[in-house]
């Protein structure tokens, strides 16, 4: 061993660093949810790498009891129940609809093509649903789980992130009262991953990598971008009329076909049009969505976000409070949640960054949901909405043809 | 990720062992973002504002951690302690605060005083890892007082390590190295043209080549990393503040351990550099020496 080299404590404080720096935004007063009394007893359909992160935030939340998994792959549902307390194991679904019944609530994060027949007896079984996005693979899909949830008299919450997370709803007010007219969007998703996942058992290769199976995944554009894509129309209460993408094997030549990086340009009716990169090549820059306006952009990394104004945009009050980062030529407005308080007390710094991964807003909205009612944060019509646009997104790519999109009624 | 991770994987197809070695990392990059106390979003984070209020339900590895940290705690008298977060915040630990886009920002340095300060009162100087409570029945944590804040850095990155491991042996590895930084480092099986993984000890050592087979290895000392202040990024949560820069002038120990365990043996290096001594505590399985033959 060599002096110089990291130690286990800088292990945790280097790459802290980079997460703390800067942080966007967010009105966290109110956000506080109810405790459910009794506990909401939830299912997990799902145990893979998803699954695992929605257990971790789900056993954060108090007044929730994780009751029971399923997943129809051995090695990961013993995997799951050896982690959690308490739960009880199923290898199908409708057996844990039969035999649980108090369990009210289900997440479904099995491989996207699985999702529609779940979502459909769960639903029918009256328990309420939070299933993962996109929400299919196919448009038919998506417009049957729409519809199974305008029939279901229990809540239905689409795992379209954005529309929980308190950064982006703060982004979403700034964009109409701060950037004014939106002039163009910016979007991309960097990784470097081979998109594969090991599977020791030859016998489950196809279902463990359903992402490179043509056959049922949705490429980039439908599992990566739909998510990200669903901001922009948030954002802009509008849809994109037409797609342009086109797609290529830069980097993991393995004998795949589907593509390990994409462009799309996605355009609007009145002109809008947001250019959308991915690649599994390269992870410079991660993942972020950059709104740009008359009067300033917005710049949104999932746990950060910055807003940059134009020289010529009128000064908010609430600026008194901001603090300021240097971007290269460009001075960036970090928001802080309580900001006039913390301000007072000369600790600013103290609201910088999200308290949970953004996942944790979606499914905190769907138990206030589940238990008390109240209106699910993305609905099952936005997300199928949301998912036929990275379906479509995907068939661009790989039909390297403009695709029309529906006008959703 | 701050510290560098480097797996070497022997044997299998070859897009099979990426794949299996990018499950690895991508376990690893969980546990940093679980354990890091700087991260507003970490599991730690959420535990340091939370457990006071209510038990916190825990899943089985993070609880084993804990559980494993505590027996630390308690066979080294104290000397490693994960409730030492303030300690090493006032020793001048605090995040740097780098991004690639917005540049360094100044790392703010703890004065003598805020370091006299944080130090614990002569009643609590060896009792702060005692009010953390692990419910074994329902697999939860509980802080009995308030103030209690934990910080994973000495044992974190060797469970991230043994974590890592298990994915590759659940995946069929059965021949590899994994290492954090270099100071830690866990083994599968051996290369396959030799009958263990040689790891090389810089310095003055009475064995200067560790052979690891299925086993693991941390070094840790006082020398390697200081902040700003000077101090070393050790603290003795029995003294109260780090070794400072006296310490390490009259030949502060380094010291390396071995083990089946990444994260105990993490642990035990650090307990080890603080007491200076290897005490009969230490467990089963897991052997310890220091450099120049320190060791009393």
């Amino acid at each position: 061993m060599s002096d110089g080299q990291p130690s286990r404590r800088d292990f945790m404080i280097q790459a802290a660093g980079a997460l703390t720096a800067y942080a966007v935004v967010p009105d966290l007063a109110g956000a506080t949810s109810p405790v459910p009394t009794p506990p909401l007893k939830v299912g997990l359909i799902g145990a893979g790498r998803q699954g695992r992160a929605i257990v971790a935030e789900l056993q954060k939340m108090a007044g929730v009891e994780l009751s029971a998994v399923c997943d129809t792959v051995a090695g990961r549902l013993d995997a799951m129940l050896g982690r959690v307390k308490g739960a009880e194991g199923f290898a199908d679904h409708r057996a844990l609809l039969g035999q649980r019944p108090d369990v009210a609530a289900l997440v479904v994060a099995t491989p996207t093509h699985l999702h529609r027949a779940i979502v459909d007896d769960a639903l029918g079984a009256g328990r309420h649903v939070y299933c993962e996005s996109p929400l299919a693979s196919t448009v038919d899909d998506c417009r049957a789980i729409a519809a199974a949830a305008s029939r279901a008299t229990t809540v239905c919450q689409a795992g379209f992130q954005g529309r929980s997370n308190p950064t982006y709803k703060r982004a979403q007010t700034l964009v109409r009262s701060e950037l004014r007219d939106l002039v163009s969007i910016e979007a991309r998703s960097h990784r470097k991953t081979s998109w594969r996942f090991p599977s020791s058992d030859p016998s489950l290769e196809r279902l463990v990598n359903w992402r490179l199976d043509p056959d049922v995944s949705t490429g980039l554009a439908g599992e990566v971008a739909a998510q990200q894509l669903d901001v922009a129309h948030w954002f802009s209460g509008t849809y994109p009329v037409r797609i342009e993408g086109r797609g290529e094997i830069r980097h993991h030549k393995d004998g795949r076909t589907v593509p390990d990086t994409i462009d799309l340009q996605l355009r609007w009716a009145d002109g809008l049009a947001l250019q959308y990169h991915a690649t599994l090549a390269n992870s410079y820059g991660a993942q972020t969505e950059t709104f740009y306006g008359v009067n300033g952009t917005i710049r949104l990394a999932w746990t950060h976000g910055w807003l940059f104004k134009e020289p010529d945009a009128p000064t908010q009050g609430w600026e008194v409070y901001a603090t300021r980062q240097q971007h290269f030529n460009s001075e960036g407005i970090v928001l802080i949640a309580n900001a006039t308080q913390l301000a007072a007390q000369g600790d600013l710094k103290a609201g910088i960054g999200l308290p949970h991964p953004s996942l944790y807003y979606a499914l905190e909205d769907f138990v206030r949901s589940a238990t008390t009612g109240a209106p699910v944060a993305c609905s099952a019509e936005e997300g199928a909405r949301a998912s036929i646009i990275g379906i479509l997104a995907n068939q661009a790519v790989i039909g390297r043809a403009p695709v029309d999109v529906p006008v959703f009624g | 990720m701050g510290t560098r991770f480097e797996l070497t994987l022997a044997a299998g197809r070859s897009h099979d062992l990426r794949a299996a070695g990018e499950a690895a990392l991508e376990e690893i990059v969980i546990w940093h973002r679980r354990l890091s106390r700087f991260a507003p979003d970490s599991l730690v984070s959420h535990l340091n504002r939370e457990a006071h209020h209510r038990a916190v339900p825990l899943d089985a590895e993070t609880f084993a951690l804990f559980d494993d940290a505590l027996s630390v705690w308690r066979a080294s008298n104290g000397a490693f302690d994960i409730a030492c977060a303030p300690l090493v915040t006032a020793s001048g630990f605090a995040p740097s605060a780098t991004s690639a886009e917005f540049g360094p920002e100044p790392r703010r340095i703890p004065s003598p005083e805020t370091r006299m300060r944080a130090r614990p009162s002569p009643r609590s100087a060896r009792s702060t890892s005692d009010a953390i409570e692990l419910d074994r029945t329902r697999w939860t944590m509980r802080f009995t007082k308030p103030g209690v804040s934990l910080d994973l850095g000495a044992i974190g990155k060797g469970h991230a390590l043994d974590c890592a491991a298990a994915v590759l042996v659940a995946h069929g590895v059965t021949s590899a190295l994994l290492h954090g930084g270099t100071s830690s480092v866990v083994t599968i099986g051996a290369p396959p043209d030799a009958d263990g993984w040689r790891v090389a000890l810089a310095g003055n050592w009475d064995v200067g080549v560790l052979t690891l087979v299925n086993s693991a290895m941390a070094i840790s000392h006082t020398d390697s990393q200081r902040s700003a202040s000077g101090a070393s990024h050790i603290v003795d949560p029995r003294e109260g503040g780090a070794r400072g820069p006296a310490a390490s002038a009259v030949g502060a120990p380094r010291v390396v351990v071995t083990g089946p365990s990444a994260r105990l043996a993490d642990a035990w290096a650090t307990a080890l550099a603080v007491m200076g001594q290897i005490p009969d505590t230490l467990p089963a399985g897991y052997q310890a020496r220091f450099e120049n033959g320190h060791a009393t």
